[in-house]
């Protein structure tokens, strides 16, 4: 399939292309061909949100449609206005959102095309949030704080979304958010996939989590890469996007350090966890993250030198003026059209991830 | 108020165990108890325990001034559990003190009965106290097809008329967002931590370690107020549920003092294996901090076989005489319970400094 035009840029800036189709986990590609014989009479319908429409394209390339047409704009004051335009009764909705920055926006446009959906007699509605904004308000950790998360679970579910299809939840724990069912898509695979294929010995390895709060999911990485050592950065942190480095748990001397996280946010605990790592010898440090929210003043950070290679995904879209020479950004395209297809289908959605 | 006295045997035990009450309040509870006590005689608040942890409960309305509600819980023949409350409670603040510890079912069906018990009574407020929620650990899907058996739970306390729920130390803070309804989180630590502080370690000579990767954070706070001291990971991999084995120690523990933190002891297969391995790795001695000591078989056997210095525990869950063993401490948690319950029905938070850091408002 071609790639979007705007991403073949020309002109002087450096070009990154998405990488895609290499991305496609091998267990994948012989499905494809069988699948594609059941799925050209559907009642399947894909739309997209204003929020990462490239994302929403590659998915239906992916899956050989069109996407759905529809009207979102915004009135005067703000108010935003969805119309479909063209017929969903009886269909199989999956709306394509990621809740990204600017976060309320996106998802007041997400609640209102599930409205929009549910009101026209789609007989049922999956909302595709490739990045769950929220996320991280997974808990109180004082007193007198909301449970954001859990506060945006009930309004998807009240505007009338039967089935959620997420990507790497900041917690596990956030499915149970829900009370509708929701298929959570790790990324994990993607990452790794690439990071085979750079042929880094398998001795050399060692994953980091770049805060005690990841230590679960480093791990999981660290199995699946070659059952590699792990590492911790422990820091204290003193306020909400502000990160301070204390310790290093864990030996990286002379090692290739592959920093995993779910996000990059402000890039400061992972730039400070990166300059640790060098201090206590690390020969390079990889930083792989599913979200890149690049909050400013991430690429600058990011972009500083620490950094071999930063490996995210397009959960989100970023800025071709965000782009510096170490991002890597690799497709989750396939993987969630094919387990949209999955779901469509009533076929097994988790033998994915095996 | 005395210790319950089940708790005061003295027949032929080798450690007679007093239980650590008037030790674990806080010096900042002590003050306020007087001043309190003037308001708790006219009041609408009502404590009623179910048949899971009656001591703990007596505890706590010992220190709140209140006699335990009257209340009949029986089965009958075909096992269905039947409950009666033997007072009016129209219009009253009821609080349900119930651990669904094992048995988790019945002991689950039986809050669940209850709470249905005092809607029906036409209760004005009913919070159920929970100071181990069973089914804490199901939170999350680990593969595809399973149950969030703790979501379910909590839908479960929800529909059957719980206004507010108490609970102590839930397996993951994200719990919390299962209920709809307000959900005060007691954490444990402090009384583990004033009892630590009066062993006199020297805290150049402490780690703090965590026996999985699921708990660093957990073992993270608890190094923070621990004189801020280092931490250490045990990175196992774990092949089945209730099966451990250890890879590797993450951190160093040489020549140190480790105190091992984790909410609950099970079957003590992950903390045993562990603290193996940080006597391997030369740790001077191991102590095992938690707030639940559910001590599944075989539990008893792998903690008092000589690994530990100490096992901490509190007494959120009941445990029986026959599963003492010498190096076992149980501190309890019913002053705290009782404290939080008070600013509930008052409607308080801890204005108080040194109230905040439990977590209550």
């Amino acid at each position: 399939c071609d790639m979007p035009e705007s991403l073949n840029v020309g002109n002087g800036n450096p070009s990154i292309p998405i990488i895609n189709e290499r991305t496609l986990p091998k267990f994948l590609e012989s499905a494809r061909m069988e699948k594609s014989v059941n799925r050209t009479n559907t009642r399947l319908k894909l739309f997209s949100g204003t929020a990462n429409p490239a994302l929403a394209q590659e998915i239906a390339w992916y899956m050989g449609l069109d996407l759905g047409k529809v009207n979102i704009k915004r009135f005067a004051d703000g108010e935003i206005y969805v119309q479909l335009q063209e017929s969903v009764r009886g269909c199989d909705v999956y709306l394509v959102q990621p809740t990204c920055t600017p976060t309320n926006e996106n998802l007041m446009e997400l609640l209102i095309m599930v409205d929009a959906c549910r009101r026209a007699s789609a007989k049922k509605v999956t909302a595709v949030i490739p990045y769950f904004g929220y996320a991280r308000a997974d808990r109180k950790t004082q007193g007198r704080e909301s449970i954001a998360a859990k506060l945006v679970a009930n309004l998807i579910t009240e505007a009338g979304a039967d089935r959620v299809l997420a990507c790497d939840l900041h917690s596990g724990q956030s499915m149970g958010y829900f009370d509708i069912p929701v298929d959570h898509v790790y990324c994990q695979p993607v990452i790794l996939d690439y990071l085979a294929s750079k042929s880094i010995p398998s001795e050399d390895l060692v994953v980091v989590s770049p805060d005690v709060g990841g230590v679960a999911r480093a791990r999981a990485f660290a199995k699946k890469l070659s059952d590699a050592p792990l590492a911790i950065v422990d820091k204290r942190r003193s306020g909400h996007n502000v990160a301070e480095v204390m310790n290093l748990i864990g030996d990286v001397r002379g090692k290739v350090a592959i920093m995993v996280d779910d996000m990059i946010d402000t890039a400061g605990t992972i730039v400070k966890g990166a300059a640790l790592l060098h201090q206590e010898g690390a020969r390079e440090v990889y930083a792989c993250c599913t979200h890149a929210v690049f909050s400013p003043p991430a690429i600058e950070r990011l972009s500083g030198g620490l950094l071999q290679e930063v490996i995210v995904t397009n959960t989100l879209p970023v800025a071709e003026k965000n782009y510096f020479p170490q991002l890597t950004i690799l497709s989750v395209a396939n993987l969630l059209g094919e387990t949209i297809w999955r779901v469509h289908d009533d076929s097994s959605v988790s033998s994915i991830f095996l």
